[in-house]
């Protein structure tokens, strides 16, 4: 038996929180090589479109430091490294070493040199001095951290004042009938196309699973307001399905 | 997110796959990285701003926060022009689009691009989606408006000339009185008749 204290999940299943880090990171291993096909594939390619407008609200301008937790294969660390421009610095991370693999060859095969950085961290223990970054983001990867209230607080404390937080994640479809459909898609369709091109269902039926564990936009903000964040706000994309939540460090 | 997010990135992966073809556009614009160039599409409402990647490539925003490094506005078509290589300096100097910032990076910038075929209106038809429709939207529904003042006034003008002026037609207040007039015209026929009527049959009467 789990102890309720000490037990977390790991999709629809409760787990111990020892275990849910390994857990994960079973999963990211198996599917780290084919993470970029397997994106667009799920999300038809809107995954490009939600990236985008969380890159508008990060608002990063050049000379900035930017923390990018749970980089995976690096999409905003590519596009925030060309914003912060040379002076700038875009610390990449991720708690899987498999996918910092292979995000970094990304960075490397895409050029990026000089005002990349990379470093294995565990967002909920941030090894970074206060006050450090502008920007601290972390998209699709708070869901898959075991305690979210202390990656918040160490996103938090990173910061500088003025400085603000993204976090980008799955969130729940504003009305019944996506709802429904979100459903079907998720636990039919997704786990077989997860079989048919990862070669890994049970993968891609936690990934769902974990989406619907995740919390929903109003108690993140809550979650957010509680780490310390100010000003936080949510904005809806794709009716409600994903959604960017702010916060700034006054 | 929206159709904006949508144009943009169909915009911005269109203008890449070309300068992946003219590596030495791609030199000129890597040297431009860190830096933020808005374009201000005047009469539509619609800013881009273009960001130099490290590999010379364009990464397209929206909006950005603080300022950019150098903003060019002109309309879409000046802009277009302007970056003609034989047509461009003209478009400057008569004013048609206006560099506002840093003018060096806007030079090195429209010299970088200008040996880039990309048809802009083409591309930026595809922006006018929301925004941009929607004020040209706008402006048709208000030259619609401006068209039916303008009926509904000459229309009053040229009632006013026909009956003040030139007193070719009668005016309202004239035409009523004259249909009172008809109607009391009528009713005493009508009753003359009925009187006629009345004496003939007296007349009648008298004669039996």
């Amino acid at each position: 038996m789990t102890d309720k204290r000490h037990s977390t999940h790991f999709g629809f299943r409760t787990v111990d929180t020892g275990e849910k880090a390994g857990l994960v990171r079973g999963v990211f291993d198996s599917v780290a090589s084919r993470y970029d096909v397997m994106n667009d594939l799920m999300s038809l390619g809107v995954h490009r479109l939600w990236k985008r407008f969380a890159i508008e609200l990060a608002g990063v301008r050049p000379g900035q430091r930017v923390l990018d937790l749970a980089s995976g294969t690096g999409d905003l660390a590519d596009r925030f490294a060309d914003l912060v421009g040379p002076d700038g610095l875009v610390l990449m991370t991720d708690i899987n070493a498999a996918m910092l693999g292979v995000g970094r060859d990304r960075m490397v095969d895409r050029g990026h040199a000089g005002n990349l950085a990379y470093a294995q961290v565990n967002a909920e223990a941030l090894p970074f001095p206060d006050d450090t970054f502008d920007l601290v983001t972390i998209a699709f990867g708070l869901r898959n951290v075991t305690h979210k209230e202390k990656a918040l607080a160490a996103m938090y404390r990173a910061l500088r004042p003025g400085g603000r937080a993204l976090v980008l994640e799955f969130s729940k479809p504003l009305n019944k009938p996506l709802e429904k459909l979100y459903d079907l898609y998720s636990f039919h369709i997704l786990p077989r196309m997860g079989e048919l091109v990862a070669k890994d269902a049970e993968s891609y039926r936690y990934l769902a699973e974990s989406i619907r564990m995740h919390p929903d936009q109003e108690t993140l903000k809550g979650m957010m307001e509680q780490a310390g964040f100010d000003r936080c706000d949510v904005h809806n994309m794709t009716g409600g399905i994903v959604a960017v939540h702010r916060g700034f460090k006054l | 997110m929206s159709i904006r997010d949508f144009a943009l990135e169909s915009l911005e992966q269109a203008i890449n796959r070309l300068l992946d073809r003219d590596p030495d556009a791609c030199r000129r614009l890597a040297r431009l990285h860190g830096h933020v160039i808005r374009i201000d599409l005047r009469g539509t409402g619609l800013q881009l701003h273009f960001v130099p990647t490290h590999d010379g490539r364009l990464q397209l925003l929206g909006s950005i926060e603080g300022e950019p490094d150098c903003t060019l506005s002109g309309s879409p078509i000046d802009l277009v022009r302007a970056g003609d290589k034989t047509d461009g300096p003209a478009q400057l100097f008569a004013g048609h689009v206006r560099i506002d910032g840093d003018s060096g990076i806007a030079q090195r910038f429209s010299e970088a691009l200008a040996g880039i075929d990309i048809d802009w209106e083409e591309q930026l038809s595809h922006l006018t989606g929301d925004i941009a429709a929607h004020e040209i939207g706008r402006a048709a529904r208000a030259v619609q408006r401006e068209g039916e003042r303008i009926g509904r006034s000459s229309r009053e003008n040229l009632s006013e000339y026909l009956t003040e002026e030139a007193r070719l037609l009668p005016h309202r207040f004239e035409v009523e009185a004259f249909l009172a007039d008809v109607d009391t015209l009528r009713d005493d026929v009508e009753r003359v008749e009925a009187r006629i009527a009345l004496l003939e049959q007296r007349r009648r009467g008298d004669a039996t």
